[in-house]
């Protein structure tokens, strides 16, 4: 019987060629079960501060969530983590798909990667052990192609391929890493850490074998799993996601009046009925693919061809891609926003800091910030698509302007100079994802306090917890929410509701859980995450204990960015979301400054952080059993 | 007649789980009453929008010619 861990973890140093397998006990994995929490761990543990983002010294971790690979739905996830050259801060991005349970059945819980390779290697992971493999022929080649060639060297063609495209090569600070051609570990610049070590890929191969062999109760797991699948089909929420994937968020949020529109200006589009999901149904939808195991099948795959000639090798636009390069682009053409994410995701970069780059150009060049001469000729009005297009050329390639908005919005504000970063929707350098928080107060706080940047997927969304009788705000009652509080509301109460909320998905992202899976977003509840725990670990957790898990491994990511001079100061929303909103059905609508201050300095009291400074208090750590990290 | 469009995971309580109705009425309406009869739990309807202005669900009559739009809370993701 185990604990559905297997305890061990690969070391490799690229410089040296050296590989190692090392392992844990059963007492360290029970406070860092995996993901987001074991890749803190090892970068508090093995990284020294201010260590260059894309020295040999960084620390690439790949870090399996603690149920990733369990035949539930949903469980698929796995961390990839280093110190993040976009932010400078921890860098953290989240993938589901296959990678992770193949990883897990290969016999290990995370990679740990140092050093530079003096030429291009990729790593292989499989039966026969784990070496490196020359990658020279692999360098510049498109991810289908390396994809392909490598299954081909190693003889099987169920090898997962984790690897970074031309942005990672060319260090294009929000370089992503992907997998399948489907899956992505889209944010904060992972992939171009990847490739300054002159690391193409992670190839892994499983032993065969099955996860149950892991379990404590496997037979329970397994009962456990068959009636979560399907709840997919049963509960409203995961049946929407089902139905419709992520897209079915455009004409929601364009009704509330917080579709982002216009670098953010607006929160209603003109053209959003061309862009919302019964128009992306009819004109690109071909079919939906899955990850491991996972019932929900939530991804689009569209169909090749069209005006834009497109690939359906490479999957479909998510919501936040098509809001990304639709109406905060300004582009109403669905084909034009299909071909923009099929070009990121052949060059592997994050569609959502690409779009936001392009979109923040875009406002600068309509504000005479910069015109055809600084641009070398592109003309980036909102709404021009070819300039979209050639933009994401440009980035992937760092060729033209393009170099300069490799770099992100905030570096490329501080070069174009004027009131150009007041343009740039970014905190910690990381641009917002396609959620409006002056509609919804809670992701606004998220996008503040996030230790990776701007990032819309570390706490709940307020609008699923307003209406006391909704699904949603049952779902949460049982993280101890008390009352349900309007979408805008940024009070005391709210600020207690965000708290939980965000140690309840940072759990999510320990345990290897999509958003998609958990309540209050989805179907499984929270008493049967508990449930999957003690099943998989046998231990006699409750939640309480795996609210904790979760916010250890916030206050981890806390300490690492502390340790990096980040403080209070950083926590800040851009200037752009304390102005009005200038159209949409909320028009006007904006967050209050004082207010905002007043729920972080609520919000740091909450979590036992320092009020002037931000870092967790020596109390709070060795409250959470991190005494160790007290510094001074 | 009424244009009604249930998005988001409104549709998967009415019948057949359509998301689009035409809705023969001939005088102001209660909306509350129509999702009711629909099957759409009221506490599910975050976002309500007749021809394009939000409006309040509780207080909302619509009349034959109307387009109404209806959402959930919409999660992130």
């Amino acid at each position: 019987m185990g604990y559905g861990s297997t305890g061990k973890y690969l070391r490799v140093d690229l410089g040296s060629g050296a590989i190692q397998e090392e392992s844990l006990d059963e007492s360290f994995y029970r406070l860092y079960p995996g993901g987001k929490a074991l890749a803190g761990y090892f970068l508090l543990h093995e990284l020294s501060p201010h260590t260059d983002p894309f020295g040999p010294d960084n620390l690439l971790v790949l870090a399996n969530g603690l149920l990733t690979g369990s035949p539930i739905a949903t469980a698929t996830r796995f961390t990839a983590a280093a110190r993040s050259p976009l932010t400078g801060g921890y860098g953290e991005s989240e993938a589901g798909g296959y990678f992770g349970p193949e990883l897990k059945l290969a016999g290990y819980e995370a990679v740990l990667i140092r050093g530079r390779a003096d030429s291009p290697v990729y790593l292989s992971i499989g039966p026969g052990g784990a070496v490196l493999k020359d990658a020279g022929h692999l360098w510049g080649h498109d991810p289908e192609q390396v994809q392909d060639q490598i299954r081909t060297e190693l003889g099987d063609t169920k090898v997962q391929v984790l690897q970074i495209g031309l942005a990672g090569e060319k260090r294009v600070l929000f370089a992503a890493l992907t997998h399948g051609l489907r899956h992505y570990n889209g944010r904060n610049g992972i992939g171009a850490v990847m490739g300054s070590k002159n690391l193409k890929a992670v190839a892994v191969r499983a032993h065969g074998g099955a996860y149950r062999e892991l379990a404590h109760a496997p037979q329970e797991l397994a009962a456990l799993g068959q009636r979560l699948a399907k709840e997919v089909r049963n509960h409203p929420q995961s049946w929407d996601l089902h139905e419709k994937g992520t897209n079915a968020l455009v004409g929601g949020l364009q009704a509330a009046g917080i579709l982002p529109t216009l670098n953010f200006r607006s929160g209603g589009f003109d053209g959003a009925d061309k862009i919302k999901w019964e128009a992306y149904q009819q004109e690109i939808l071909e079919k939906r693919g899955t990850c491991f195991a996972c019932a929900v099948r939530c991804k689009p795959e569209v169909r090749s061809g069209g005006p834009y000639d497109l690939n359906s090798a490479y999957g479909g636009p998510e919501y936040e891609a098509v809001a990304g390069f639709g109406s905060n682009c300004g582009v109403d053409d669905l084909q034009a926003i299909a071909k923009a994410n099929e070009l990121c995701n052949r060059y592997v970069m994050d569609t959502i800091s690409t779009s936001a780059t392009i979109a923040f150009a875009m406002d600068c060049f309509e504000h005479g910030l910069i015109g055809p001469k600084e641009t070398g000729g592109l003309d980036l009005r909102f709404g021009n698509i070819q300039a979209m297009l050639q933009a994401v050329e440009q980035i992937a390639s760092r060729q033209g302007f393009g170099n300069l908005l490799a770099d992100g919005s905030l570096r490329a504000a501080q070069a174009i100079g004027g009131n150009a970063v007041d343009f740039a929707v970014q905190v910690k350098g990381q641009e917002l994802a396609m959620h409006d928080p002056r509609g919804k107060a809670m992701v606004g706080l998220g996008y503040a306090v996030s230790e990776s940047g701007a990032d819309h997927l570390v706490s709940i969304h307020d609008t699923l917890l307003q209406n006391p009788d909704s699904v949603g705000f049952k779902g949460a009652q049982a993280l101890g929410l008390q009352h349900a509080l309007p979408a805008g509301l940024l009070n005391d109460e709210k600020v207690a509701n965000y708290f939980v909320c965000e140690n309840w998905v940072s759990l999510e992202k320990v345990l290897g859980l999509c958003y998609f899976g958990p309540a209050p977003r989805s179907f499984m509840q929270v008493v049967d995450v508990v449930a999957l725990v003690r099943a998989a670990t046998g231990w006699d957790v409750d939640l309480q204990e795996l609210l904790r898990v979760g916010e250890r491994a916030t206050n981890m990511a806390r300490v690492f960015n502390t340790r990096e001079g980040f403080n209070r100061s950083d926590d800040r929303l851009p200037a752009r979301l304390f102005n009005p909103l200038e159209g949409g059905v909320i028009a006007g609508a904006s967050i209050s400054k004082v207010e905002f201050e007043q729920a972080l300095t609520e919000l740091y009291r909450l979590k036992g952080w320092d009020p002037a400074s931000g870092a967790p208090t020596p109390e709070k750590l060795r409250s959470l059993e991190l005494g160790y990290l007290i510094q001074g | 007649m009424l244009e009604l469009h249930l998005g988001g995971h409104l549709a998967f309580y009415a019948p057949q789980k359509q998301s689009r109705f035409n809705i023969p009425i001939d005088q102001p309406t209660d909306l509350g009453l129509i999702l009711q009869q629909l099957g759409v739990p009221l506490a599910e309807v975050a976002i309500v929008a007749v021809n394009g202005e939000l409006v309040d669900l509780a207080s909302t009559r619509v009349k034959p010619g109307d387009r109404v739009e209806l959402y959930p809370p919409m999660g992130g993701g």
